[in-house]
């Protein structure tokens, strides 16, 4: 179905408010005081929006969900670019193209978070992170570390990438600490 | 051509900073209080210009468009430049940047630049997002980026290629700390802070602990900043910009050359020494961005206080100390006076003026300043902002 016609759809099945209608004027009943804590409300999403109507970068969702490692690189000056891109920076083209990176680096450094914690990771923690030096790649990455207690962790274990579907579906990677 | 006139700052007043009960708007309107309070001479409606130094007020208090929102709690109209500056940590000091420029240039005469966070809410999640949004939310952020592991990596890197210590982290806070016990606006005043306490406090991203850390803070301040014929109006002694520079040189982590050198603030620091006509050894104090211990360590390198890699030694000497080679954030800094993002590039500028003009507590006056620097670092190093002041006499 194309994203237009989704629209469409979302917007037939919404129920219309009349124009002008009348609310109910009873007061809304507090909640129970036993109840569990109110959420507050979620301004944003740390996560990035996959699909091909959000971002040309869908492909790299595709990829990760197929379990390959991608990233852009230049045609016209062979630069390898992260986070994938679509221009150059460099010579300011937009003729790159999707190459599949290593799936194996090691740990450059690290640390973990204890306390602190943006919504969605603070009942995570702690959460080991890392930069990892992808092996035969200039590239050095940011991640979350998994499989390894932070008191246990070294620079220089080695790593794979690790593809991961959040709860909502969408593709996401850590790197596993894998000695 | 037209010849480019000399700017100063003339006077300026902070807020307390700490865990505030008062919202992001009341924090605006005691910015006013303590400005008109600070320069008596200052009339609104001589104010022409003004620059609102906010990093995430969107996030922090759900408002956009706040110039118009700090023109009003404060009472000016300006009706030449009206603006606000967002630079992350760095805010406070783009809008002192921005009403040099425009002073310098002509298109302003009397310039206040204002400074204003609310950091402390109900949800600290929520606060931790903002602050997490600095970096590259989606492919750095999203993976657990926060600005402690951030500085913790560049803390582990130092100890590792150059023996940097704990206790020589823990140096720089006991230092800011003890500044900022004899400071009153200061989040910490009256708080002591030994290395052994501070050595025994809590990890929060190891190395770095609780006590190697800014704090979530509230404040807000004002700076007024005026064309060379109109500082005799305000102040006897003006604290002349001489020098700026400023360099950004990455976004994602994987596009940051090194953790441990900060060629960006090297290159900042150079052009402000540049265009000041003046040299580190010059200097009479500086006020750089100790967000965490490790960043003042990298800092005394990065601008050539001393080699690379002994930024450990160089406070644990207390070469960076009253009485030592160059005193290094008599205010108490960062780690003392807390952090309230768009405010602290403000507090800084308020110090070198109070300083200049020998206002500040005895036990952290700078003996006879003429030169001194200011640097703010904003997001992950990425961005270096610095200026240099002059006393005028």
């Amino acid at each position: 179905m194309s994203a237009l016609a989704e629209v469409a759809e979302r917007k037939a099945s919404k129920p219309r408010k009349r124009r002008g209608a009348v609310t109910a004027t009873t007061p809304a009943t507090p909640p129970p005081p036993s109840g569990p804590p109110e959420r507050l409300p979620y301004l944003l999403d740390l996560y990035p929006l996959e699909s091909p109507t959000q971002t040309r970068l869908s492909p790299f969702f595709e990829a990760l969900h197929q379990g390959r490692f991608t990233t852009t690189r230049c045609r016209k000056d062979g630069k390898l670019l992260w986070p994938p891109r679509v221009v150059c920076p460099v010579c300011h083209t937009a003729e790159l193209e999707w190459v599949d990176l290593p799936s194996t680096g090691r740990v450059y450094a690290f640390s973990a978070l204890l306390a602190g914690a943006p919504i969605g990771q603070e009942t995570d923690l702690p959460r080991v992170v890392g930069l990892v030096e992808l092996d035969g790649s200039p590239l050095r990455l940011f991640g979350r570390l998994l499989g390894i207690d932070w008191r246990e962790c070294r620079i220089g274990l080695p790593v794979r990438v690790e593809p991961l579907t959040l709860a909502d579906g969408r593709a996401y990677y850590a790197f596993r600490v894998t000695q | 051509m037209s010849e480019t006139r000399e700017v100063a700052v003339v006077g300026g007043g902070l807020t307390k900073f700490g865990v505030r009960p008062l919202t992001w708007a009341e924090l605006a309107q005691e910015a006013g209080e303590v400005l008109f309070r600070a320069v008596p001479a200052l009339e609104a409606s001589a104010v022409d210009s003004l620059f609102v130094g906010a990093a995430e007020p969107e996030r922090f208090a759900f408002q956009s468009h706040v110039a118009p929102l700090v023109a009003e709690e404060m009472g000016l109209a300006p009706s030449r430049i009206v603006q606000r500056n967002e630079l992350a940590c760095a805010s406070g000091q783009s809008a002192i940047r921005s009403a040099y420029a425009a002073i310098r240039a002509g298109l302003s005469d009397v310039a206040v630049a204002v400074g204003v966070e609310k950091m402390n809410i109900p949800s600290m999640a929520e606060a931790n997002s903002a602050m997490a949004c600095v970096l590259d939310r989606p492919w750095d952020a999203a993976h657990g980026l926060t600005a402690p592991p951030f500085f913790a990596m560049v803390a582990q890197r130092h100890m590792l290629e150059h023996g940097t210590t704990e206790e020589e982290l823990a140096a720089v806070s006991e230092k800011n700390h003890r500044f900022a016990n004899a400071n009153p606006i200061a989040q910490f005043y009256e708080k002591k802070f030994d290395r052994e306490k501070l050595l025994r406090l809590p990890l929060v991203a190891p190395p770095l602990r609780l006590g190697d850390c800014s704090a979530m803070t509230d404040g807000a301040g004002a700076v007024v900043l005026a064309a060379e014929d109109r500082v005799r109006d305000y102040t006897d002694t003006p604290a002349w910009i001489r020098g700026t520079g400023q360099y950004a040189d990455f976004h994602n982590l994987a596009n940051m050359e090194s953790l441990t050198d900060w060629t960006g603030l090297t290159r900042a620091s150079r052009e402000a020494f540049r265009t000041a006509g003046i040299g580190p050894s010059d200097l009479d104090f500086a006020e750089l961005h100790d967000c965490f211990t490790i960043s003042e360590l990298i800092e005394y390198e990065a601008i050539g206080l001393c080699p690379k890699g002994d930024g450990g030694s160089f406070v644990a000497d207390g070469r960076s100390d009253l009485g030592g080679d160059l005193v290094v954030n008599p205010r108490g800094g960062l780690l003392g006076c807390g952090h309230p993002l768009g405010a602290t590039g403000i507090a800084q500028a308020v110090e070198v003026s109070q300083q200049f003009a020998h206002q500040v507590e005895s036990s952290r006056q700078v003996p006879d300043p003429e030169w001194a620097m200011v640097h703010n670092l904003s997001g992950s190093a990425n961005v270096h902002s610095v200026m240099i002041y002059q006393r005028g006499s």
